[in-house]
């Protein structure tokens, strides 16, 4: 697994297109964010911030990224050629995925802190890392599902637009609006219980056994996510 | 040559849907043996081939290598080499660093340097693959496949895009290969490869092992053919010959050299000179187009 998510770490930063898109732009608009923090934590809150900064981190970073490389290694046979060797199939998809999770959940954190110097720490860390890992999860699952359903990296700009837009859209509604209207809705939306978790961690004021219990719809994702990967992932391309 | 079988395939039958790529196909290859499997386009080699590889699924039959499945790449990939047909690299990496990858994950141990002097890319060591051409990325594919002397290794069209200084030293790696007891899988366009190198070799056809055996053995189930031209007007030549043209005869035969005594002793009795003379043993392409027409 670690050769394979080497070389893809090197890969990434030798592939300037795919290390602006995916990993300095969402860095760009989370410092926005950050910067303009008086704005939004009036509009919604400084756990809403957190929230929004995580989702585009993961959805432009982590899942954009994962639905492109693992496309772009199907198009050129790279993935065939990877299971021409010993390596099992979750290995091979462990090492292709694991340096873009580990550069977003760095990003998340390094923007996290600097959001955390410039305005209040987060009420609940624990739970803030726990909504982050169950969201990077999520995001995972999503992607590898969506990979199955997109031809090249070019088809992926396409592919992904659905779920980045919508999980940002998502984090927005729920963090300012909170969730006492549609609560069920909210919750159930991909992203919404991970946006009150976000924000509940950040902000305090609820009791840590019910923002434990939002971890569930996150997790459902996760499954429904893995389910659709294990339906739709292929390995070669569409002959 | 061993009589011991490295692959083993009983019966496959590989279907996608209403399509049947294989059937019912059986043949086996023994160790240290080069099997060549040819065919006609759409006559379900790569089909046969991928499955055999273990990156495909035999609809039904049985498929052994080592006597193991080939989908436990765990227990049987660390003992073959696959070359694919297609190059399948990434383009930001460098040769070396393709090598490396693909070779640490076969888990035999081998050295980066020896592996691209083998295919003569030393110099191309740091290039990335995207500036490499098509032969030196089918050199590439050769490399990875060889990396740490695999037992048996898969040759997918091993030389297609290839000049013939890199052919020869190609085949010069396979043989001192064999040498040391490596089991070769062929496929190729290239009959004359095959007609040079194999053992044996299967012939398919429409998803089936239309023939199999020695290149004497299935180039003998078909007559060798000579043809010449006569000068007009000239007396009927003997044997049966049959005529192509006004001037120009074909004799089909299984005793080429005693056919061809009479044929050059009647000319020289008769004071004539046969034109345009050929004459020559029967090709694998002889046999590759008798199946192909039938």
């Amino acid at each position: 697994m670690l050769p394979i998510a080497l070389s893809e770490l090197a890969q990434i930063f030798r592939n300037r297109s795919v290390l602006i898109t995916s990993f300095v732009m969402p860095i760009a608009v989370s410092a926005f964010f950050i910067h303009q923090h008086d704005v939004f934590a009036e509009i919604g809150s400084l756990g809403y911030i957190a929230a929004i900064v995580m989702f585009t981190v993961c959805a432009f970073g982590l899942y954009a990224s994962s639905v492109t490389t693992l496309a772009a290694r199907r198009q050129n046979l790279f993935l065939k050629r990877l299971r021409s060797t010993a390596a099992g199939d979750a290995e091979i998809l462990t090492g292709l995925v694991l340096p873009v999770v580990v550069i977003a959940l760095v990003q998340v954190t390094a923007i996290m802190a600097v959001l955390a110097a410039v305005t209040t720490a987060p009420d609940n860390v624990p739970l803030l890392v726990a909504a982050v890992l169950a969201t990077a999860v999520m995001m995972v699952g999503l992607g590898l599902a969506t990979a199955g359903l997109t031809n090249s990296p070019e088809h992926a700009q396409v592919t992904t637009l659905p779920v980045c837009l919508g999980v940002v859209a998502v984090a927005s509604w729920v963090g300012i609006s909170g969730t006492e209207d549609f609560t069920l809705l909210k919750r159930l939306l991909p992203g919404g219980s991970a946006t009150e978790l976000v924000v509940n961690a950040w902000n305090g004021g609820v009791a840590v056994t019910d923002s434990l219990l939002l971890l569930a719809p996150t997790l459902a994702w996760v499954v429904v996510a893995a389910t659709l990967a294990a339906r739709l992932f292929r390995w070669e391309p569409r002959r | 040559m061993s009589t011991t079988p490295v692959i083993e395939v009983e019966r496959l039958n590989v279907h996608y849907g209403d399509f049947h790529a294989v059937e019912d196909l059986s043949f086996h290859v023994l160790r240290g043996e080069l099997y060549a499997l040819l065919g006609t386009n759409g006559a379900g080699k790569t089909s046969t081939l991928e499955t055999v590889e273990g990156h495909r699924t035999a609809t039904s039959g049985a498929v052994r290598v080592f006597g193991q499945s080939p989908g436990d790449r765990a227990a049987v990939r660390p003992r073959m080499g696959i070359m694919l047909q297609d190059s399948g690299f990434t383009p930001d990496l460098t040769v070396a660093e393709s090598v490396r990858l693909i070779g640490t994950l076969t888990r035999r141990a081998d050295s980066v340097d020896r592996v691209l002097d083998v295919v003569d890319l030393t110099r191309k060591a740091g290039t990335k693959v995207a500036q490499l051409s098509g032969g030196e990325k089918r050199r590439l594919d050769f490399a990875t496949a060889v990396y740490g002397t695999p037992e048996l290794i898969f040759l997918d069209e091993p030389t297609t895009g290839l000049d013939i200084q890199s052919r020869d030293a190609l085949w010069s790696a396979v043989d001192r290969m064999r040498e040391n007891g490596t089991t070769v899988v062929l496929t190729t366009h290239y009959l004359e490869e095959a007609q040079q190198h194999a053992d044996r070799i299967g012939l398919m056809h429409r998803g089936t092992l239309h023939r199999e055996g020695t290149v004497a053995e299935l180039t003998r189930t078909l007559p060798s053919v000579i043809r010449f031209s006569l000068p007009t007007p000239a007396p009927e030549p003997p044997l049966r010959a049959a005529r192509e043209g006004d001037d120009r005869y074909l004799v089909e035969t299984f005793g080429l050299q005693k056919d061809m005594h009479v044929l050059l002793s009647w000319a020289e009795d008769h004071g004539l000179e046969l034109r345009e003379l050929e004459a020559g043993p029967t090709r694998l392409d002889d046999v590759f187009r008798a199946i192909g027409d039938s």
